[in-house]
């Protein structure tokens, strides 16, 4: 009892010091959350990762008093949510499924840039005859819901022509689905490239690739920063999307290639399993942060996935969410319209 | 393991009950009452308060309002009550598989010293691993249907009830079993007559640890390897970020829990007293 109330007194506590001064100086710290993997100390591995190991948001603010705080979470987007409903964060990085969630439910986050793709791949048993999304009519699918790789199964199906009425899909985590299919309990997984080791061992066979069906099949999601923190330091926030972008650049540029798979692989996933994971996609296009008409066209399928799937209970207005001006900003001081040039709904590059 | 016992004793420090009139036997019963009820509402004054002042964020923690809405939602709706129903029948399955066949592994290692050297250790070393790090193991052998979740709520029913069950048959009073040696009583009635009226004390507290067990495993396995049951409810209601929703199952489960081992309480002392009675 007296643990509890004290821990509703932290909250409260919490909740009250993290409101941030009304002052045009630069804050004394911007803490950013991402989702993380990994054993003891979790890291990140996406972009936000990227730009916390090369310091390219640190950079910005070199000189100024500011201090960054990046922070791993491995309970993935519903920590996020929670940390930032809490005031625990300022920016965050996370799948497009959890953050629609977190603002359908009254989040007052705001989209300064999208985080790219990532790659689903889909395994399936060897002993079952499953060779394309078709196939898996009539099977046990494992995935973790409400999470992209999620969306990612259900746009697959669609594309095969096939719903999900015509598969049993269980809901397990990570973990428990390598368990779930060395054991034969289910026919297939989805998920990260968490499942490439499985084909090495002889477990699964990877039928599915998302990106090999074109940018459209990968999965999604954005950088975000809470609306409070934006209004309060609208130069910081500038100067923390200016990082990001740079950090994209970086990314974008092929002989950096391997430097970040080392970086990722400080998550725990091997750097030959990155490596295949990537293996034939561009990383300039793959994590392109502009929010152009390809990214609204993604986050439109993410929203009615969302509703269809009654994970959210009120539509999400996309134009009001999303605030392009940090990004195309940083693009334009950077001169990089050209780099990553304006893609359609289809990701193919406008002339 | 002890977070899930609240020690609340629901008598007041006094008098014996034994022949009270009526009147402060009533009286008795408000008090306890009142005693039991002051930390939960004060609990959900300070929740009210810290929602009306938002000192805490709306989705992490609704206003009780909303979290009242929300059961009464997920009962006209049917969702909690087919949850309840689907959690409950876990628990009852595992506890009967868990605490029966603990029940005879524990009479088997208190009664036999040979069989305690060759088990006991074993068993003592498998008990304290926790029900998480058996899942992969499990999902591995038995899958992740049904039999993964009995199990484990039976494995979690099976060590306090062996434990209690191995410490009852090992503490049956000496003369006792003198007497019966001399008398040269059969074994059965032995069984029946002598060995279990003396442990049913022992007994009593294996059944309230197992059951209160299998309560807290619910949730883990639930949790981890279900889409149905108050566990998944809760999961899935954080999840979609609808915190109303992990409450409702909080207060659920806690009641429900609260109340069954109030039930088990009582039968324990009232079996107490019997065994007391005999000896």
């Amino acid at each position: 009892m007296r643990h509890l109330i004290s821990s509703f007194l932290l909250a409260a506590a919490l909740a009250l010091s993290s409101a941030p001064l009304r002052a045009e100086d630069a804050p004394a710290t911007i803490r950013l959350g991402d989702v993380g993997f990994g054993f003891g100390t979790p890291f990140g591995v996406g972009l936000q990762a990227i730009a916390d190991a090369k310091g390219f948001i640190a950079d910005e603010f070199k000189g100024s008093p500011t201090k960054l705080e990046f922070t791993y979470f491995t309970g993935t987007g519903p920590a996020i949510n929670e940390a930032l409903s809490n005031g625990q964060l300022d920016f965050a990085s996370y799948g497009a499924v959890p953050n629609i969630i977190g603002k359908a439910n009254g989040l007052d986050t705001v989209i300064v840039a999208s985080y790219g793709g990532t790659t689903i791949f889909g395994a399936a048993r060897p002993d079952v005859e499953i060779r394309s999304i078709a196939d898996l009519k009539g099977k046990k699918v494992a995935i973790q819901k409400a999470t992209i790789i999620h969306w990612g199964l259900i746009s697959a199906l669609k594309g095969a022509g096939l719903s999900e009425k015509d598969i049993t899909i269980v809901d397990l985590k990570n973990a428990d689905q390598l368990a779930a299919i060395a054991a034969k309990s289910v026919d297939a997984v989805f998920g990260a490239d968490f499942l490439l080791p499985l084909e090495d061992k002889g477990l699964a066979r990877i039928f599915y690739k998302s990106s090999d069906t074109g940018a459209t099949g990968d999965g999604f999601g954005a950088f975000l920063v809470t609306d409070k923190f934006r209004k309060s330091y609208p130069e910081a926030t500038q100067k923390v999307v200016n990082g990001f972008v740079k950090a994209a650049q970086w990314l974008g540029d092929e002989k950096n290639r391997e430097e970040a798979f080392q970086i990722w692989s400080r998550a725990g996933t091997p750097v030959d399993v990155i490596r295949k994971s990537n293996a034939g996609s561009s990383l300039r296009d793959k994590y392109n942060p502009r929010l152009d008409a390809f990214f609204v066209a993604r986050y439109k399928s993410g929203i009615a996935f969302n509703l269809e799937q009654k994970l959210i209970r009120r539509d999400v207005d996309l134009d009001a969410w999303v605030d392009r001006s940090y990004v195309d900003k940083a693009v334009a001081s950077q001169k990089l319209e050209a780099y990553w040039p304006d893609r359609g709904t289809t990701g193919s590059v406008k002339n | 393991m002890s977070t899930f016992e609240v020690d609340l004793h629901l008598s007041l420090p006094g008098k014996a009950s034994n022949g009270q009139s009526a009147a402060p036997r009533a009286r008795r019963l408000v008090a306890t009452a009142v005693v039991v009820a002051l930390a939960p509402l004060l609990l959900l004054l300070f929740w009210w308060l810290s929602a009306a002042r938002g000192w805490v964020s709306p989705q992490v923690l609704p206003q009780p309002a909303w979290v009242w809405q929300t059961f009464v939602d997920l009962v006209v709706s049917g969702d909690i009550i087919a949850a309840a129903a689907i959690s409950f029948r876990r628990i009852a399955e595992g506890f009967l598989l868990g605490a029966t066949s603990g029940f005879l592994f524990g009479l088997l290692i208190g009664t036999s010293r040979s069989a305690d050297a060759y088990l006991g250790p074993t068993f003592r070393a498998l008990a304290a691993i926790p029900s998480l790090g058996w899942l992969p193991i499990l999902i591995l052998i038995l899958g992740i249907e049904e039999t993964l979740k009995i199990v484990i709520l039976a494995k979690a029913c099976f060590v306090p009830m062996a434990i209690s069950t191995a410490d009852g048959a090992r503490n049956i009073p000496a003369k006792l079993s003198d007497v019966a040696d001399v008398l040269g009583i059969r074994r059965s009635t032995r069984f029946f007559r002598l060995t279990i009226p003396a442990m049913a004390p022992f007994l009593a507290s294996g059944i309230r640890l197992s059951l209160s067990q299998a309560f807290v495993s619910l949730i883990v396995v639930e949790m981890l390897a279900g889409s149905d049951g108050l566990g998944y409810l809760m999961v899935w209601g954080r999840t979609l970020f609808q915190l109303d929703i992990v409450i409702v199952g909080m207060i659920v489960v806690g009641t429900v829990g609260f109340l069954l081992d109030l039930l088990l309480r009582r039968m324990e002392k009232a079996i107490v007293r019997g065994a007391s009675a005999h000896g």
